[in-house]
């Protein structure tokens, strides 16, 4: 400290009074410190009580559950009237096992594929889904008589049922139902596909997605931007194989007035094996993530 | 302040040890849980409901026989099945209107001589607007492991969660199965002699030939293939081993060309059809 030092050289001993100030500034820093450090100590003390009251609150609700269940499981092997004791267990029995087959008929759906016997015969119920996603289900009412007969449906006026019925129903009922599963659960998919694309990625489209009921025929324009520059992209897609959820024919077409450059020439073909075999939102999905790739690869 | 770092980690560590305890004991069958019965409310109404075990056990019989054409119907039987739901509002802060239940399922069965063991969780979602379910994993094991077709499949379906897929698919390749063996079994008792299983009828493998054509044997392979989507189909071909000598005379390259021949022969005649003219041409003298 040069003052310090030039107060000495005039042999004036306020070194000690100097001192004392350095001391002062020192402890005003320290306290100053001190109080801030107070401050956010104060501050994650809060916040940690806060967290505490809000873990506690989770801990009770957690209790109470664990005490009502055990309370249940106890309640199980809780003493009963003694006359009625063995009748009772007997019924428990019963209970028990009746508890189980009703919930194995109720597994039945994660089948895809599940039924209800009825006064005339059965009811079916076909569930459909796609990756992952739980969709809607079709049902199958059928009389067993010869020859067996559909008496009323939820499918679909596009699906053939008919064609499939003429060719199975009578002879094979199982190959009937999973044929009729397949073109369900790709219809589903087609559908599943084709709402993402409009209510996720309409903002990448440059006009109304054009489809058909049964989903198998899209048609819509998207635009890839680079900078200033617009490339807009017309793409046509056709499912003729009903039973898949990828389609058979894709065609994209270039909507620009000048000719494309090699370079994009080759990004409208790679989009076409896209849309051949990624799924519809998963290929815009990987559109609006590479936007800014695209910028960095070409120049 | 340590004292309260020690209160939070005291507390996360009890409600991970509640949490792992309310998962051991059963949960409600119900997925709405706020309808709770404890057992003895629910044991004492039933009791009224049933005049005697007769009639519990004449509903049993009903819900065996439903049970059973279920089995009859899908191809399926399902032996064992348990579920436990989580009512996700409990351990997470979720938005008011917003409710999200976790279910994991436990299901067992075996589809013919195939035997699944399926665990998967669905995450149901219920906003003021809709109800979605999504199912958030899925785990299969699958007996026996000898299918190789099976085993790939099985991980495409784990990787897809697609549960339905799994199970059409496996009804469609258990057909294809039973129809091989059918076919191969049907020829063996028809043409003793002359065609082989060497590993049974079980095999992919239906070997022709006959002591009265030494040194020929045409090998016909019967795989059974599932492709990204799950769809079941047969692919044939036809492998020939012939002596050296009449490879010589075989001027117009038939032994060459015989492969792709049956696949046309195939796609004219049909699988049976053209498997009997196989086996004929090499037993030709035969009754």
């Amino acid at each position: 400290m040069e003052r310090a030092h030039t107060i000495c050289q005039d042999g004036v001993s306020s070194g000690g009074v100097l001192a004392h100030l350095e001391r002062l500034e020192a402890q005003v820093n320290k306290s100053h410190k001190k109080s801030e450090e107070l401050q956010s100590a104060q501050a994650e003390e809060s916040a940690l009580e806060t967290k505490i009251h809000q873990l506690r609150h989770i801990r009770d609700k957690l209790r109470a559950e664990v005490k009502q269940r055990q309370a249940r499981a106890n309640a199980s092997s809780a003493n009963v009237e003694p006359d009625q004791t063995v009748e009772i267990s007997e019924q428990d029995v019963l209970e028990r096992k009746q508890e189980n087959m009703k919930a194995i008929l109720q597994a039945y759906h994660f089948t895809g594929l599940s039924g209800k016997v009825t006064s005339r015969g059965v009811c079916v119920c076909i569930s459909t889904a796609f990756e992952g996603n739980l969709l809607d289900s079709y049902f199958v009412d059928l009389v067993i008589q010869k020859p067996l007969q559909i008496h009323h449906h939820s499918i679909p006026v596009f699906i053939p049922l008919e064609k499939i019925a003429a060719k199975y129903l009578q002879t094979d009922i199982q190959h009937f139902l999973f044929s009729l599963c397949e073109y369900l659960n790709a219809y589903s998919g087609r559908k599943y596909q084709a709402d993402q694309l409009q209510s996720d990625f309409a903002a990448l489209l440059t006009g109304p997605l054009q489809r058909n009921p049964l989903c198998n025929l899209l048609s819509f324009t998207y635009k890839v931007d680079l900078g200033d520059r617009s490339f807009p992209f017309c793409a046509r897609l056709l499912y003729k194989d009903l039973t898949r959820t990828l389609p058979t024919d894709v065609t994209v077409t270039y909507q620009g007035m000048e000719a494309l450059s090699t370079a994009w020439e080759k990004h409208r073909a790679s989009h076409e094996t896209l849309f051949c075999t990624v799924p519809l939102h998963r290929v815009f999905a990987s559109f609006s993530r590479e936007g800014e790739k695209l910028d960095l690869s070409l120049s | 302040m340590d004292a309260q770092r020690a209160e939070v980690r005291a507390l996360e560590a009890e409600i991970a040890a509640l949490q792992r305890a309310c998962e051991e004991l059963p949960a409600p069958w119900e997925g709405t849980a706020r309808v709770r019965k404890s057992f003895q409310e629910t044991h004492q109404s039933d009791s009224k409901r049933w005049e005697s075990s007769k009639d519990l056990k004449s509903h049993l019989g009903h819900l065996k026989s439903e049970l059973s054409f279920l089995s009859t119907l899908t191809g399926f039987n399902i032996r064992n099945y348990t579920k436990q739901t989580e009512d996700l509002a409990k351990t997470e802060m979720t938005e008011e209107g917003i409710k999200k239940v976790l279910q994991r399922h436990r299901l067992s069965g075996n589809c013919h001589m195939v035997t699944f063991q399926l665990e998967f969780q669905i995450l149901e979602i219920q906003t003021k607007e809709n109800l979605s379910s999504v199912i958030t994993d899925l785990n299969i094991i699958m007996e026996p492991t000898e299918y190789l077709e099976l085993s790939e499949f099985v991980s495409r379906a784990e990787e897809r969660r697609d549960l339905f897929m799994f199970f059409r698919s496996l009804h469609f390749f258990v057909e294809w199965y039973e129809y091989r063996k059918r076919t191969f079994k049907h020829f063996k008792d028809k043409y003793p002699d002359t065609v082989h299983l060497s590993e049974g009828s079980c095999s992919s493998c239906m070997e022709i030939h006959s002591a009265r054509r030494p040194g020929f044997e045409l090998v016909i392979v019967w795989r059974i293939q599932m492709d990204e989507e799950g769809k079941v189909s047969p692919k044939l071909d036809l492998l020939t081993k012939v002596p050296g000598r009449a490879l010589e005379l075989d001027r117009n390259r038939v032994i060459e060309t015989a492969p792709q021949n049956f696949r046309t022969l195939l796609g004219v005649l049909g699988i049976e059809a053209a498997l009997e003219s196989l086996i004929k041409l090499l037993c030709a003298e035969n009754d």
